[in-house]
């Protein structure tokens, strides 16, 4: 026996863990994942530069393949939207102005999955193929990989609205009532172990709106990349 | 306690949803390129179902076990929650356990068990190799072979250090009761075991002739086995990113009080330094793998000369992720050593800020020199002189662990325990590997050696000589501690003793044998150079057997002597050493405040109590 | 038992007996004789650069090893010991990690600045330096091309009206230019007593120089993983002397007179017909 910790199991000592802790988790990993995220990317302006510069066969773009620029333009505009609205709705949580921010948030959303279709259109209205050159490959894999993180993203501000209007009659002080079930996760034990988890709902939406600011920024590179250059 | 029930959440339900979810996803792929692609008619050959059916066949089997129940909650609004089948009894290892611990002692069998398939490729590989000529296996047989061994242990030992004693320790050694995001730790275990099994089932497709690099254009000229790669080390991509990511948000967020970053135990800087290379190198590996899965379903052009894309384009990419890859392997076994030398020296680090320095120092330079692996390609060769500084430069923070752990040494009072014995092999391993690659790095040397023997010989010299001696190290230094039994000490040595020789008598020849020319990845090769292979695969055989024998040992001791182990066997005064052996499922009853240096040995000068650490009591009970 | 100083000084000693005892073995003896022998001037500068490696790596390998070998001898705890008992409180030495830091940069140093020397002169040029190599010789240059293709490499003159044949022969002390590409997947043309490797890449021609001087034969092998019969991807080129080379270059372009007008006219790459073409 160590002062350290008696030998048997004795869970009850494992309290309800306190929502500060829980909030530095999410936005070291928001933080984390932006750099993860940052460098996925990093391999498609790798091959964009490589590709284009070595011009293999002069084949890099083929005449007739051109990136369609309307729904390019509508696309990164309605992540850049989304990303202002999800930085006012965070604000208007801080300040508990919940229902506000449970509009933003679902505005967001609606322009996350506009932003999913306007890019699907696209793609059917592309005017070239996958076969067509180093262009064309280039730019299905980008947007092909853009779209998977944006839907993970939009799973992710799901999550954070679908919890804060649960829990839209409680106020911030109040702590949650105890609740059994799947989200207390282990079976054996009754009760809650987050000791707040409105409160983490806040940490929630400032991991994701800086995690989506760096989204949208990798989006605006795209666009330029892809479209203007 | 509840009884496991059959009907629910476990593996048995994760292995039928899985292989249903293959067979599913392959009609599914069937039906979407039936008729477009339907010129594959008779080689059956078709790479979107096949893609197709490991994806749905992962996702059956994550279901299967639970992961997908936390996300359908969270989608119904229900708060976020941490803990799941922790006192579950033995049924929680089979399963999605959120105890660190257990998914410490799962990642331990779970890589042990795929690396012992690589380890025996290696014996098929050494088998064919006895004869110049044809032996038991034909080109693509062997190709397969070493495509799979290389992969399986590169994709396996990625994670061979972290997994196991890093998800078990990390937490105990910074003070906290679990990793920052405890499922996303379970996850990461499943998708390995998820990619081996995946592996494996390449053999059903014709296996895969590009080995583990898997070179462009072969790559897309291989048949559907290479898909098998593809699906495998795309997983092992993801389990990377995500394991580096929970480890760092663990050190960064959760340290107990008094614990800064100057404190911390040179393990979890090893661990830290790692994750970060993790976190940043493996997305590169899946946006990769992504290009190449498009190229060969959706027919795009990255790496077909021909349609506007470029081989070089993949090598560059690949060896982008390649070297950092590498220092994930080599790092967590510097993390290790440092770890244990003071334990077996009864001295603190020597230079510990020069440790974590020379650490920090690998993984910084681990992205500027990748194009080391490129000298011959004709690739920017005019850069070749800056990729040769680089390389070379990463040379001097290896050269401060190495004089870290001599120091460490002098005027110790060393006690040749088993964990003392591979720790101070790997310093001997690691010195050859690390000078036969800066051979590699000059480049009027390595016009002779690319592709040859002896850069196959240098890297078996770091990762089997380094990593898996301290992987070792760590098995022997911290099983009793896991589990609560010793691990038999002269079975030990017979192990350590026979696998050091049998590892210098296989790999050093093999130098030499590659400087004579012998390329690597060869079926057939020169007569004049049977008589060394000859002598290399026996010892290589010798090598296997003296794996069997820790295998006797490590079963002898847990199933059937099960001597118990006590809290600190080695009388080490790190903190994992002051808690109860197994570990109980709570870590700690109170989470302790940190003294000030993380190796106090020799602080009382005399007797040396065994194991008190200055620890306050804890300032802040809740937490 | 012994005090501080005297293990410094026994171990420094050691340590420079030690590298007495090595170097010049390594200087003299293993030296000499490394790969790949001294068929061409490239390949003999090879054999000085890996000399020139053993010579700096070896007083820090002596030291390290001595060091481990005093470890074990001197800094032992005694046997049986009743109770565990503590080494010095030893956390750093300032002087030893300052002269460990400047010592092994120096030697990094000196590594590079050498091999970026010997890569700027020609001693690197047998490795593949890509369409424009930073080294060109002087004078006169006999191409030869090398093309890689699923399992064997073959060998066009385009100075003697782009002859192709499946043996490579070349004239003693003349400057070879290795011209070399693929038809398909990616190759390694290794010629291995020239010292000679560089990567055959479908649509690239990588350039390696050499100049012949030893005459007999070497070994070509591949060293790139091109598939099914990678393993059996080597040959024998001869070195012989100008006259024989060109009794030998006539006799193959009477043979392949009638057959050139079939063959694709000489170009740096080749684009075969690929699975699909773009655009
Ligand atoms: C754990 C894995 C690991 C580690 C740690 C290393 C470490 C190093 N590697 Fe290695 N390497 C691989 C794994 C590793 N490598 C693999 C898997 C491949 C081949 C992949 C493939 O092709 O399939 C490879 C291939 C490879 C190549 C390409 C060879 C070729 O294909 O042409 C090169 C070339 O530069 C290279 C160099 C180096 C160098 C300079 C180091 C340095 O980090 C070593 C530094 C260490 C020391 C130098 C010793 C200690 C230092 C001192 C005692 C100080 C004093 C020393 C001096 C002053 C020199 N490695
Ligand atoms: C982690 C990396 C790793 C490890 C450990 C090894 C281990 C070994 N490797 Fe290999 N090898 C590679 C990575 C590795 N290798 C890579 C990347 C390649 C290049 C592939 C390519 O060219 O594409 C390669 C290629 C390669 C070749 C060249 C093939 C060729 O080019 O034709 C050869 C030939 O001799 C070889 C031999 C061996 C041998 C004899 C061992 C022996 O050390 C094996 C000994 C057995 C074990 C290490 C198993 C131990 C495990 C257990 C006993 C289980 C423990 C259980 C618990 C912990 C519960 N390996
Ligand atoms: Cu051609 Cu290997
Ligand atoms: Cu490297």
């Amino acid at each position: 026996m160590s002062e350290l910790a008696s030998d048997a199991t004795d869970y009850s000592v494992v309290e309800r863990e306190p929502s500060d802790v829980i909030a530095e988790n999410l936005k070291a990993a928001a933080r984390l994942w932006s750099s993860a995220t940052v460098f996925f990317f990093f391999a498609f302006l790798f091959a964009y530069f490589y590709l284009r510069s070595l011009n293999q066969e002069h084949l890099w773009k083929p005449k007739g393949v051109h990136p369609p620029q309307g729904l390019g333009a509508a696309i990164v505009a309605c992540l850049v939207a989304a990303a202002v609205l999800l930085h006012w709705a965070a604000v208007d949580q801080r300040s508990d102005r919940r229902p506000a921010w449970r509009l933003k948030g679902a505005l967001a959303l609606a322009l996350g999955l506009a932003a999913i279709v306007l890019q699907v259109v696209a793609w059917t209205r592309l005017g070239f193929g996958p076969t067509d050159g180093g262009f064309a490959s280039v730019y299905v894999g980008w947007t092909g990989l853009s779209l998977l993180f944006l839907l993970a993203t939009l799973y992710w501000l799901e999550t954070t609205l679908a919890v804060s209007f649960r829990y839209r009659a409680h106020s911030m002080a109040a702590p949650v009532p105890v609740e059994a079930g799947h989200a207390a996760g282990d079976a054996y034990r009754e009760g809650q172990d987050i000791e707040d988890p409105v409160a983490v709902n806040v940490a929630e939406l400032a991991g994701l709106t800086e995690y989506w600011t760096v989204l949208a920024a990798v989006g605006v590179i795209s666009w330029i990349v892809l479209y203007l250059l | 306690m509840r009884r496991p029930r059959l009907i629910g959440f476990n593996l048995l339900t994760a292995v039928v949803l899985g292989v249903g979810g293959y067979f599913l996803g392959w009609w599914l792929g069937r039906q979407v390129t039936g008729p477009s692609l339907d010129y594959f008619g008779d080689t059956g050959q078709n790479d979107v179902a096949l893609f197709v059916a490991y994806f749905v066949g992962v996702v059956g089997f994550l279901v299967g076990l639970g992961f997908a129940n936390y996300p359908v909650q969270r989608m119904l609004g229900r708060p976020p929650s941490l803990r799941e089948k922790e006192t579950e009894g033995v049924g929680r290892y089979f399963g999605l356990c959120t105890d660190h611990k257990v998914v410490g002692i799962q990642y331990l069998l779970g890589i042990g068990a795929f690396i012992f398939i690589g380890g025996l490729n290696a014996m098929l590989i050494r088998f064919e190799l006895l004869r110049p000529t044809h032996l038991a296996w034909n080109g693509n047989n062997y190709l397969t072979l070493v495509g799979i061994h290389g992969t399986m242990m590169m994709g396996m030992m990625t994670s061979g250090i972290l997994g196991p004693f890093a998800n078990y320790l990390v937490p105990l050694m910074i003070g906290a009761r679990r990793m920052a995001f405890p499922r996303i730790e379970a996850l990461t275990f499943w998708l390995l075991m998820a990619a081996g099994t995946i592996l494996m089932t390449s053999l059903a497709f014709g296996g895969f002739p590009t080995g583990w690099t898997g070179y462009a254009p072969l790559d897309e000229q291989a048949n559907m086995g290479i898909d098998a790669y593809i699906a495998f080390f795309a997983l092992v991509g993801l389990s990377m990113t995500l394991l580096g990511l929970n480890m760092l948000a663990t050190v960064i967020t959760m340290r107990a009080p008094g614990l800064t970053w100057g404190r911390l135990p040179l393990f979890v800087w090893g661990t830290v330094s790692t994750s970060v290379l993790m976190l940043l190198a493996a997305p590169v590996l899946i946006s990769t793998l992504f290009m190449l899965a498009l190229d060969r379903t959706a027919q795009t052009g990255f790496f077909n000369s021909q349609a506007g894309g470029s081989p070089y384009l993949y090598e560059n990419l690949f060896w982008i992720f390649g070297h950092p890859e590498v220092y994930i392997l080599a790092l967590p076994g510097m993390g290790i050593l440092l770890e244990i030398l003071p334990v077996f020296a009864r001295k603190p680090v020597w230079g510990y800020r020069l440790a974590v320095t020379g650490m920090l120092g690998i993984m910084l330079l681990s992205f500027l020199v990748w194009q080391h692996h490129l000298f011959v390609s004709g690739i920017n060769a005019n850069l070749r002189p800056f990729y040769m500084l680089s390389t070379e430069l990463i040379s001097l923070p290896t050269g401060f662990i190495f004089v870290c752990a001599l120091g460490t040494l002098w005027q110790g009072r060393i006690r040749l325990t088993v964990p003392m014995l591979f720790a101070l092999a790997w310093i001997f391993n690691f010195l050859v590997g690390g000078l036969s690659g800066v051979f590699l790095s000059d480049v009027p040397s390595d016009t002779t050696t690319h592709g040859s023997f002896f850069s196959m010989a240098h890297f078996h010299y770091t990762i089997m000589g380094g990593l898996i001696f301290a992987f070792f190290a760590g098995i022997y230094y911290w099983v009793p501690k896991m589990t609560g039994f010793q691990l038999n000490e002269r079975l030990g040595k017979i192990h350590f003793w026979v696998m050091f020789v049998a590892f210098n008598s296989t790999f050093g020849p093999l130098l030499v044998i590659g400087f004579l020319g012998m390329p690597r990845r060869v079926v057939t090769y020169a007569g004049y150079l049977q008589g060394a292979n000859d002598w290399v695969s026996v010892s290589a055989f010798v090598l296997g057997a003296s794996m069997l024998v820790f295998l006797g040992n490590f079963v002898w001791s847990l199933a059937f002597a099960r001597v118990p182990a006590g809290a600190n066997p080695w009388g080490s005064k790190s903190i994992e050493f002051q808690l109860p052996s197994p570990v109980p499922v709570h870590d700690f009853d109170r989470i302790p405040t940190f003294g000030a240096d993380p190796y106090p040995y020799g602080q009382d000068g005399a007797a040396a109590a065994a194991g008190q650490r200055p620890i306050v009591s804890p300032a802040r009970p809740t937490r | 038992m012994w005090s501080r100083g005297s293990h410094g000084r026994r171990l420094a000693a050691l340590t420079v007996i030690g590298t007495a005892i090595v170097l010049p073995l390594v200087v003299f003896v293993l030296g000499p004789n490394m790969p790949p022998g001294k068929a061409t001037q490239v390949a003999a500068g090879q054999v000085v650069d890996n000399t020139v490696l053993l010579v700096v790596m070896t007083p820090f390998t002596v030291f390290i090893l001595v060091y481990l070998g005093y470890a074990l001898v001197c800094f032992r705890a005694p046997k049986g010991e009743a109770e565990l008992r503590d080494g010095p409180p030893l956390r750093g030495h300032l002087r030893a990690q300052v002269a460990w830091l400047v010592t092994t940069t120096a030697a990094v140093l000196f590594l590079a600045i050498f091999g970026t020397a010997e890569l700027l002169a020609d001693n690197g040029s047998g490795s593949g330096g890509g369409p424009s190599p930073a080294w060109k010789p002087g004078g006169t240059v006999l191409p030869v091309q090398v093309i890689g293709q699923q399992w064997e490499f073959t060998y066009r003159y385009p100075t003697y009206g782009g002859v192709e044949t499946a043996q490579l022969v070349l004239p003693q002390g003349v400057e070879i230019a290795f011209h070399v590409t693929s038809l398909d997947v990616v190759h390694s043309f290794w010629a291995y007593e020239l010292g000679v490797k560089a990567d055959a890449n479908p649509g690239v021609d990588n350039i390696a120089y050499v100049k012949t001087k030893k005459l007999g034969t070497f070994q070509i092998r591949c060293a790139e993983l091109c598939g099914l019969w990678h393993g059996y991807m080597f040959d024998t080129g001869k070195i012989v002397t100008r006259s024989q080379f060109a009794a030998w270059i006539g006799a193959r372009r009477r043979q392949f007179a009638p057959v050139a007008k079939y063959l694709p006219p000489y170009s740096t790459t080749y684009a075969p017909d690929p699975p699909y073409r773009a655009g």
